[in-house]
């Protein structure tokens, strides 16, 4: 039947023009009109009998549309074998075997990465990186004792550590979801890795991998350390980063020194956009929307995802964040999403506001 | 002449460097250079490292995927003897 949508004359042409058609004169366009309209009422008749059959009947029918398959987490971990060639790595495991295997990093990353995906489906309804599936690739023991994780647009890598001043970079579920959530931002605003709008990549990053973090080990906001990287950073005393207190992640390292986080907008730092220049400072100023979430989050209270998170989240995925974002533009967009979710003169709206004026946005 | 490796970025931007003398001759670093030169259009990789080369007062970035077998050992060597500048 759907050949019929082939010819123009059986689509959109109003019923006072079919009937013109047929008296026009010409067999073979008379012909098509009222084929066409034939087809319109047999149409319509089938619409009003759907329209009042029970779903039994639309079952027999086979009318009833099949559910949308479930969304059910991809994961392949890689194994880098301490070396720099991501292509020529070995599968240590997959969804689909599940294989056994003794490398704890590998272990790792399987945890962390489906405490994220299980956040992110189980709080927003999100199936993986890309909300259509995506296949979730995380390569662990990447070159010798590299000290870093980063997230190279289609997966996530993973360096050991340099075993001295870092362990492994697999040791934190916050690492983890801060990378799976770069791709999250990737596929939402895309927000441009420099300046102040890199600061607002990194900081969602933080923001949910410390809420995924919160939500695996079940802290409310009072509970929660809000500490970045505390096992990655090797000493009791030190993380790689606070929401809480942004500049004191690391306080007289013997190798780092400080922490050089801002929390506030009067300490933020005019970085040169260059690779040695953190591209503007972005992981350095994401400091100060990091607090503002922090302070929102406190005086909401409770368990930061189940609000503030929800704000948050609501921001990240919608339409209107541009590319090239600002500090200011993600405040106005909280605040307009806390209007909208909680009302306007609620707690929650109150607390972002805070949230904003506490990081002098 | 002496090269130094250094390393920027990362989950914390931290840099590294490391350094070591070498018996190139003008023509063999003006080669080198020009086959681990990055690609402009390279994406931006989140939390990603960056390296770049300093010969004398000259500095000039490099991607270390694309050193050339005959000089995979002197990197190698360069890069695990990195030490974090304070």
């Amino acid at each position: 039947m759907y050949k019929n949508h082939l010819n123009p004359i059986h689509c959109i042409i109003p019923p006072y023009m079919l009937s013109k058609l047929i008296e026009s004169g010409n067999k073979k366009v008379a012909d098509m009109a009222v084929n066409s309209k034939f087809r319109s009422y047999r149409f319509l008749s089938d619409r009003n009998f759907f329209r009042a059959a029970s779903f039994y009947e639309k079952t027999i029918l086979g009318a009833v549309p099949k559910k949308p398959a479930k969304s059910t987490m991809q994961m392949e971990v890689y194994d880098c074998r301490q070396t720099t060639d991501l292509t020529n790595a070995t599968l240590l495991w997959d969804t689909k075997n599940k294989q056994r295997f003794n490398s704890i990093a590998g272990k790792n990353v399987i945890k962390g990465g489906k405490a994220s995906w299980d956040f992110y489906r189980d709080l927003f309804g999100r199936n993986s990186i890309d909300n259509n599936g995506l296949l979730i690739k995380q390569y662990v023991h990447y070159d010798k004792g590299m000290d870093n994780a980063y997230w190279d647009g289609r997966r996530m890598v993973y360096g050991d550590g340099d075993g001295v001043v870092f362990t492994s970079f697999t040791s934190d579920i916050d690492v983890i979801g801060h990378e799976l959530t770069h791709g999250v931002t990737e596929n939402e605003a895309n927000l441009d890795y420099e300046n102040q709008t890199g600061a607002l990549n990194e900081s969602f990053s933080d923001i949910f991998g410390i809420m995924i973090k919160q939500r695996y080990n079940n802290q409310d906001v009072k509970k929660s350390n809000w500490l970045i990287g505390e096992k990655v950073l090797i000493g009791i005393n030190y993380a790689l980063r606070s929401l809480k207190a942004p500049g004191t992640g690391y306080r007289n390292h013997p190798e780092l020194g400080d922490d050089p986080q801002p929390a506030i907008m009067d300490n933020y730092q005019d970085m040169p956009n260059t690779e040695s220049g953190d591209w503007g400072g972005v992981h350095i100023n994401s400091g100060i929307p990091n607090f503002a979430f922090y302070v929102s989050a406190f005086n909401i209270g409770g368990y930061s995802w189940e609000k503030t998170g929800r704000i948050w989240y609501a921001v990240l995925t919608d339409s209107n964040l541009a590319h090239d974002a600002k500090f200011v533009d993600v405040k106005n967009m909280t605040i307009q999403h806390a209007e909208r979710l909680f009302g306007i003169n609620s707690l929650e709206v109150k607390a972002v506001k805070q949230g904003w004026l506490e990081a002098k946005v | 002449m002496k090269i130094k490796l250094i390393r920027t970025g990362g989950f914390i931007p931290i840099t590294k460097m490391a350094e070591v003398e070498v018996n190139f001759t003008d023509k063999e670093l003006v080669r080198l250079i020009e086959v681990i030169k990055p690609d402009p259009s390279a994406q931006r990789i989140k939390d990603g490292n960056y390296y770049q080369l300093n010969v004398g007062t000259s500095s000039t970035p490099v991607d270390l995927e694309k050193v050339p077998e005959e000089y995979n050992e002197l990197f190698s060597k360069l890069k695990n003897s990195m030490k974090i500048v304070k």
